[in-house]
């Protein structure tokens, strides 16, 4: 299933998406890096990508919050599942609840830095899973997960 | 209201101001320092500012307080004494106290008469006639200026926590990661990739140096050791330090000196890492700014005049504009979201208050920095 998926990597630091591709990679899926959000954006409507790793805290003029507005406001795209990056994290989920628009800045999950790859894997595959249900491609019985042909 | 108005002399139909005489107090242990005192003299030597308004805002009583630091507001608008306003204040709590005869507090910033500007916490109560009219009202300001610095030092450390512990993490995920590729890299026996992440490593390492030798400075009260050095040797050193790291930036990092500065006395170890700090910023502006694939720094020691010594660093990065400019040495301020902490402009600007210097940073977006600090010679 995991050969299926294709992931994009939005971050400004190349030292970030090198390891975050190289992590990918390694665990089978396809990866696809973008350096800003601007390219980021771009990338997702081109690639339709099965999951997204964003930066949220980019310095461009579309930043990471711009890019999941983007996607979440975009019928198209809008399901496209988003996990967050950010040194910030805990700062930010403070900010989300003060902001209430859930359509601004609605991740699906927030990792704070340094990462936990192992626990970011488990959760890529379970919004994967969760992705490729919604779609129709495959179906869970009894715990396991089985794709449709 | 009326006799209020003109009540300096004939104070005994309000009975609050009563008191206002230079009656010494009659206690019944006569002989301490007070009982010396008139009621009149105690409010006069109150630490904080007292008057009586009326209605239209006039001024009928102030205190020597007062008098001292707004100048003699008796007949004057309060507004225009405290503000230098002729209209009245947007939610004045004198006339809020007229309205509905209450006490009330708020916050202004008023201007003294030195020109210096004050945040004050101000008290309004009403004084009444016997039917129970608010016929003026006292206002009692306590100059809370030194408690607002500190409030706002103790968010500036807020923010440097928050954004130290950003940078911190970043920098905690470039090790781990860096750390990660060379384990992979190992166990294909792929030196390349082992290679590659190593070198992200070691930017690592020296990105958590500068910030923890920066968190040492800032947190520590040194005295400055001052001794004679070579201006020009010190910025050649520094200059030297940056060398491999801007190579592999691609930045020309250069160094222009002049041979006819004499040895300055300063403290050379904080004068390092002051250079240290812009060299490491302007690095940093060149690698933010993608619009060229090559940078040139210049790292110079000069005269500025007779009388002063110079050193400038000088980038061709993002530049800066005005807003970011005008923050970057009052706060804790970084604009490199994953990259880099503010902490280092402001160790910079502490040597540089330090020594009695002066910074002079002229910028402007996508035309690069120059931050020029300027020393006396002798």
């Amino acid at each position: 299933m995991e050969n299926l998926s294709k992931i994009i990597i939005i971050d400004d630091n190349p030292d970030f998406r090198f390891i975050m591709e190289t992590f990918l990679k390694r665990n089978g899926y396809e990866t696809m890096t973008a350096e800003n959000g601007q390219k980021g954006i771009e990338l997702i409507e081109k690639e339709y990508p099965d999951l997204i790793l964003l930066d949220v805290m980019m310095e461009s003029i579309y930043t990471g919050l711009d890019v999941c507005k983007k996607v979440r406001t975009n019928p198209g795209l809008k399901d496209i599942p988003i996990i967050g990056i950010s040194g910030m994290a805990d700062e930010l989920g403070v900010q989300v609840e003060k902001w209430g628009d859930e359509d601004y800045f609605n991740v699906n999950e927030f990792f704070d830095k340094p990462v936990d790859k192992e626990k970011l894997l488990l959760k890529i595959k379970e919004l994967l899973e969760e992705g490729l249900i919604k779609k129709g491609k495959a179906v869970r019985i009894g715990g396991k997960l089985y794709l449709k042909k | 209201m009326d006799d209020i108005d003109h009540q300096d002399e004939d104070r005994s139909s309000c009975p609050e101001e009563k008191g206002l005489t230079d009656e010494p107090i009659n206690r019944p242990d006569n002989g301490s320092i007070v009982d010396g005192l008139g009621l009149r003299s105690i409010i006069d030597l109150l630490p904080c500012y007292l008057s009586i308004q009326d209605r239209s805002m006039h001024i009928l009583f102030a205190n020597q307080t007062f008098k001292y630091d707004f100048g003699e507001g008796i007949g004057k608008l309060c507004h225009e004494v405290y503000k230098g306003n002729s209209e009245k204040c947007e939610a004045c709590p004198v006339q809020k106290t007229f309205n509905d005869n209450k006490v009330h507090i708020s916050e202004e910033t008023v201007q003294l008469s030195t020109g210096e500007m004050a945040d004050m916490i101000v008290y309004s109560s009403p004084i009444e006639d016997p039917s129970g009219n608010v016929v003026a009202v006292i206002e009692m300001s306590t100059n809370i200026t030194k408690v607002k610095e500190m409030q706002k030092e103790l968010k500036n450390l807020g923010q440097s926590i928050a954004i130290l512990s950003h940078d911190i993490k970043n920098i905690l995920e470039g090790l781990q990661g860096g750390a990660y590729v060379v384990d992979e890299g190992i166990k294909d026996g792929d030196m390349k990739l082992a290679t590659r992440g190593w070198d992200i490593v070691k930017r690592n390492i020296d990105e958590i140096t500068v910030v923890a030798q920066n968190i040492l400075y800032s947190s520590k009260k040194r005295e400055l050791k001052y001794r004679k050095f070579s201006p020009n040797r010190i910025v050649i050193d520094v200059a030297d330090m940056f060398q491999e790291k801007a190579k592999a930036m691609g930045i020309n990092l250069k160094y222009e000196t002049n041979q006819a500065l004499p040895l300055v006395s300063l403290d050379p170890l904080s004068i390092r890492r002051m250079l240290e700090n812009f060299i490491w910023n302007a690095m940093e502006a060149c690698k933010r700014d993608k619009a060229k694939h090559f940078h040139t720094v210049v790292v110079r020691a000069d005269f500025h005049d007779r009388f002063h010594l110079k050193f400038e660093v000088e980038d061709d990065g993002v530049g800066m504009d005005e807003k970011t400019r005008a923050s970057i040495f009052n706060e804790f301020y970084s604009t490199k979201g994953s990259d880099g902490t503010g902490l280092g402009l402001l160790v910079a600007d502490k040597v540089i208050k330090g020594h009695g210097g002066k910074v002079d940073v002229l910028t402007a977006p996508g035309k690069g920095s120059t931050f020029r600090v300027i020393f006396k010679l002798h």
